[in-house]
């Protein structure tokens, strides 16, 4: 009984050294986006709660947040659509028919996921730049699709594969094409795995960096992370309230997301990693 | 479509349904299935490692010629003293910042794995520093390490722990420190959430009878939980370390790679040479870093498919 007793302490302390860890950053953050001076901390400096900073952010012309933003729903999702579906049909053919040089292909799939992405940057941009694709959707889509591409397959094995191989054999008395097994009773069957991989695929695009980097020079497709990265002040100083504001607001979808969907995201996490 | 048809009248006969459509058709299907994804891969991924490796071949510098080199790019890499810098620094990352994270999301997953009150809260909040962009947390921990009112050096002022401010970003060691410290906050919960599967995956009778046989909460741990984590702690231990082999969005925010060249990863390295032109030199480095992925990623999915076989 006394060790029961202990072990909650330690339970309890766990738990709220871990939400600490997790947490604290996300609140100096917000704190920072709504205080006047970014040094509040310092002794004798008052803590002037404003929301300057996240008006500037939404409303300046030459901050070009809310653009930032909006470049980074669309690609993400774009990209996350794209890839989804391709990788079902993928996973598809590999949990159901007989591809040849199944083992093969995989392997290089799983290859292909580790690969660093500083080594293909460089002819990505020389590919993008003799396509006129620097600063478009496209021209960020594309290599993102290509990127999720093999985590999203290997989630959506793991998923297909628990799916009844009776249930395309009906649909194929009913006379279904392959395809329309995949769309009309796979999908439907599987929904809960594909909209977790479809997360997953989001996630990953909204936050990847260098290829964004690398591959947009001004606003019209510039993504969050890049743009906050870059996000520098007028006359030298760091306009920390301002980025601080744009971090607050580019984390809460996210939070949400993560808050609603927590258990998906773990579940497709899990499957991509540990089934490897 | 037309042999499927064909055979429909088949289909009144059960042992024969498994094989009911022609098996050539069956692979052209499945190849056509196949062909966006190769496609993708080949074009955005393949072909752009391919071209790397010809391009670090060459002297390929913007506005210049391009021009055939050999060796010459390996050969200058290999006599860089900031190569070689970023070398031990991208290592000893690796094998500092991959055990911290292993070992604070394996005491997260413990704690995880207990039955708790709002569980689902809790991991949704390991969750969250995973899912948001690197940058954007490394532009947060920018200002943690700010010299004059960041957190780091108020907790460090409050607490008493050393005499005035540390420069946590201006000197090597504060900037190496601080890096650790972003990059594991950032990537712990993932470690978290995969150990956590494997500890989910223990049976709790084990646990059960290891108590009756009075066995000690420490006891427990070394005997059941560690061996049978062996293999989700090794797959944890392989996909950490290839990710932090090429760490880059972090430390670009952070540091910049400095004070003086420091904190340069072999992804930031490379990136350096890029963004001044130099494509050459630049994919040699890639290169260099992409064979030690590379190998690290063979052995890993080796492990995973032994695994497989043995489960």
């Amino acid at each position: 009984m006394k060790e029961d007793r202990f072990k909650k302490i330690l339970l309890a302390l766990g738990a709220l050294l871990t939400v600490l860890f997790c947490l604290s950053p996300f609140f100096y953050m917000a704190l920072t986006g709504l205080s006047l001076h970014p040094d509040f901390l310092l002794p004798d400096r008052p803590l002037c709660i404003t929301l300057s900073h996240f008006h500037t952010v939404v409303a300046s012309d030459s901050v070009h947040f809310l653009a930032f933003l909006r470049n980074s729903l669309i690609i993400s999702t774009a990209s996350a659509v794209i890839c989804v579906f391709i990788a079902s049909l993928a996973a598809y053919a590999i949990t159901r028919l007989p591809v040849p040089g199944k083992v093969f292909l995989m392997f290089l799939i799983l290859a292909v996921s580790m690969f660093p992405p500083v080594s293909l940057v460089s002819y990505l941009f020389k590919l993008m730049s003799a396509l006129g694709w620097i600063n478009t959707y496209q021209g960020l889509i594309f290599p993102y699709v290509a990127w999720t591409l093999p985590l999203s397959l290997w989630i959506l094995m793991s998923y297909f594969a628990q799916v009844p191989k009776d249930l395309d054999r009906a649909g194929l008395i009913d006379g279904c094409s392959r395809l329309q097994i995949l769309v009309k009773i796979i999908f439907p069957v599987a929904a809960p795995g594909i909209f977790s991989t479809m997360l997953l695929a989001f996630i990953f695009a909204f936050n990847e960096f260098l290829f964004a980097l690398m591959l947009t020079t001004d606003h019209s497709a510039r993504t969050v992370p890049v743009g906050i990265a870059l996000f520098e002040g007028l006359y030298g100083q760091i306009p920390w309230g301002e980025i601080m504001a744009a971090a607050t607001i580019t984390t809460i979808p996210v939070v949400i997301l993560t808050l609603i969907f927590q258990r998906r995201i773990i579940q497709g996490l899990t499957r991509g990693a540990v089934k490897g | 479509m037309k042999t499927e048809r064909l055979k429909k009248p088949l289909f009144h006969l059960p042992g024969n349904l498994a094989r009911m459509p022609a098996l050539d058709s069956e692979r052209w299907i499945a190849f056509g299935f196949m062909v966006p994804l190769l496609l993708f891969v080949v074009l955005f991924i393949l072909i752009p490692v391919l071209g790397t490796l010809v391009d670090s071949f060459s002297l390929d510098v913007t506005y210049l010629p391009k021009r055939f080199l050999g060796l010459e790019n390996y050969d200058w890499l290999l006599r860089d003293p900031g190569f070689w810098q970023s070398v031990r620094f991208t290592c000893l990352f690796v094998v500092v910042s991959v055990p911290l994270e292993i070992a604070l999301g394996l005491m997260i997953a413990l704690v995880l794995n207990e039955q708790l009150p709002m569980r689902g809260l809790l991991r949704a909040c390991v969750l969250i520093p995973w899912a948001i962009p690197a940058a954007v947390s490394g532009r947060v921990f920018e200002l943690i390490y700010n010299y004059s009112f960041g957190a780091a050096n108020y907790l460090f002022r409050v607490l008493h722990l050393t005499d005035g401010p540390v420069n946590w970003l201006g000197s090597e060691a504060g900037a190496f420190l601080a890096l650790v410290v972003a990059d594991s906050w950032k990537t712990t919960p993932f470690a978290a959430i995969i150990l956590l599967a494997g500890l989910s995956s223990i049976p709790d009778d084990l646990y059960r009878q290891a108590k009756v046989d009075r066995a000690t909460f420490i006891q427990r741990f070394t005997r059941i939980t560690l061996p049978l984590l062996k293999p989700v702690l090794i797959v944890t231990l392989l996909f950490r370390t290839i990710d932090a082999l090429r760490v880059f969005d972090v430390i670009y925010v952070l540091t910049g790679g400095g004070p003086g060249g420091t904190t340069t990863s072999l992804s930031l390295f490379g990136y350096h040479y890029f963004s001044a032109g130099d494509f050459g030199y630049g994919s040699a480095a890639s290169v260099i870093l992409f064979l030690l992925a590379f190998a690290l990623s063979i052995i890993y999915i080796r492990l995973g498919h032994f695994e497989q076989e043995v489960a």
